[in-house]
């Protein structure tokens, strides 16, 4: 099946064609008021007093951002705090973009003035817009599509219909050749010896066992029932009682295919089919991580029964991947089906079966990255995103 | 087994044959029977509680510290002894996993 992507010099497809705007701060907001066509992350993580390990995974995240398909061309401002560290140098992070093919322009200015910055950078972005605006989009293979998948407010819906349902998508996507990445690893507790048999070998099995047993370890170093954590309570008050239940529910959003490997948060993947990331499941992070991995669109499966309100809708997590909402819970639907994409509640009233949504929303998918907007997409707002660190601050 | 449906019976999913809770899929008042459908296999359970729209029934009596088992996997065990009928939550039943505050209590002086 095909869908209409915008060809970039490396080979990738975008679905989006943004001009991306970086590092986080006053420089890039305000270039992207001023500008149409361009997106940014509103993020209070400059990098400034991380580890190593923690400034290299922001640094993999802005490239990954940068990399992604649904990006035209990127300026890269020198003024961030934490700009002056090796590998968030604005130059090393331009270089790291560059491989690609693609236009990417570092902004410095003489004497570093804020202001001088803004007005040089939202001349450059006018010319990169109007640049970018002169691509067509043309029919491309779906093997061409990454998704990235994060289930949230889950309750009992979401094991039975929901994840279910993006699973037939992912199957789908991975057999058409496409690329496929699911997370969440406190949500394999309880669940990981069913993917660990999936892993496409032993060192695959034994890294998804390790990802779930660390966070486990971590969860007992808290000295505190993770229940009173996550399951948060609007998964408990959808009707989810334990961890185990939630991750057993949980994983059914992968399908059924051999997971090729163990990504960290933001990690681009060498090849293609199913992967897992040892993320964190966070919407303000995790659709991020998929985006900078290559993802051209990410889904929110929701539960949603046990949700105070509909606030959680009004976030743009991916910055340059639309974000796709679902949900099977009818409640859910009647409460909120406007701002949502897809519906997969059918399968629980037995009016239609997994897979005929299934392909509901493969349709729904490959319009989406054929130009037809996500409901969430028509929002200006652009939601505060974190970086997945996992070291400690000094 | 042949089973008289009528208008207070009402829907449940069981996910797996080992299964020994199902959830129900409207919601469900103390006395209604629950038709619990592992595909077409139907086993009635009547109600001893209120149940609401996707929360757990125990298909069976189980015993305090039995294994509670959906998806064919345990998700927990019974915190004290749960009837048929019965709504299954965090009242009833408790996580195996992520437990700090057991790890606390044994590494306690």
């Amino acid at each position: 099946m095909t869908f209409l992507g915008y060809e970039r010099p490396n080979g990738s497809v975008g679905a989006r064609n943004h001009v991306l705007v970086l590092p986080p701060g006053i420089i890039a907001d305000q270039i992207c008021h001023f500008v149409r066509g361009t997106k940014t992350v509103m993020s209070a993580d400059s990098g400034s007093g991380r580890t190593r390990n923690d400034r290299a995974t922001i640094a993999r995240t802005w490239v990954g951002l940068g990399c992604n398909p649904n990006v035209a061309s990127v300026i890269i401002h020198g003024a961030s705090l934490g700009g002056a560290y090796p590998e968030l140098r604005a130059d090393t992070l331009a270089d790291r973009i560059a491989r690609t093919g693609k236009r990417v322009e570092t902004l410095h200015v003489e004497g570093d003035d804020t202001l001088d910055a803004i007005s040089e950078g939202i001349r450059r972005a006018r010319a990169m817009v109007h640049e970018a605006s002169k691509l067509r989009r043309r029919p491309f293979s779906d093997a061409c599509l990454s998704l990235g998948v994060k289930c949230g407010a889950s309750d009992t819906t979401s094991g039975i219909a929901g994840n279910p349902v993006i699973g037939y998508v992912f199957d789908k996507l991975v057999q058409a050749g496409g690329t496929a990445f699911f997370g969440e690893t406190t949500e394999i507790i309880g669940a990981e010896h069913l993917l660990a048999k999936r892993g496409v070998d032993d060192t695959v099995a034994h890294a998804i066992v390790d990802a779930a047993r660390r966070v486990d370890e971590k969860a007992k170093a808290t000295g505190q029932d993770i229940r009173t954590i996550n399951p948060v309570p609007a998964n408990i008050a959808g009707g989810l009682t334990t961890l185990e239940e939630k991750s057993l529910g949980a994983i059914h959003k992968s399908g059924s295919m051999p997971i090729q490997g163990v990504l960290q948060y933001s990690e681009r993947p060498t090849g293609r089919g199913l992967y897992f990331v040892d993320n964190w499941m966070t919407m303000t992070s995790i659709f991020m991580g998929y985006a900078a991995a290559g993802a051209q669109l990410v889904l929110f499966q929701l539960g949603g029964g046990g949700l105070m309100s509909d606030a959680i809708f009004y976030t743009s997590g991916g910055v340059v991947a639309p974000l796709l909402w679902t949900t099977a819970n009818q409640k859910t639907r009647d409460r909120a089906g406007w701002l949502l994409d897809v519906y997969s509640g059918t399968v629980i009233e037995g009016t239609e079966t997994i897979s005929e949504v299934g392909e509901r929303l493969y349709h729904t998918i490959l319009d989406v990255a054929s130009g037809t907007m996500t409901k969430s997409e028509t929002l200006t707002r652009i939601t505060p995103n974190q970086v997945y660190t996992q070291e400690p601050m000094f | 087994m042949y089973v008289r449906m009528n208008m207070t019976s009402k829907r449940a999913l069981i996910l797996n044959a080992k299964d020994n809770v199902a959830t129900v899929t409207e919601d469900v008042e103390v006395g209604d029977v629950i038709m619990a459908a592992l595909e077409r296999d139907l086993r009635p359970v009547t109600a001893v509680e209120n149940i609401p729209f996707g929360f757990k029934v125990a298909l069976t009596n189980l015993a305090k510290d039995a294994p509670v088992y959906k998806y064919g996997e345990p998700i927990g065990k019974a915190s004290q002894p749960i009837r048929k009928g019965a709504l299954v939550h965090i009242h009833n039943v408790e996580g195996l996993r992520g437990r700090g505050d057991l790890a606390r209590a044994e590494t306690a002086p």
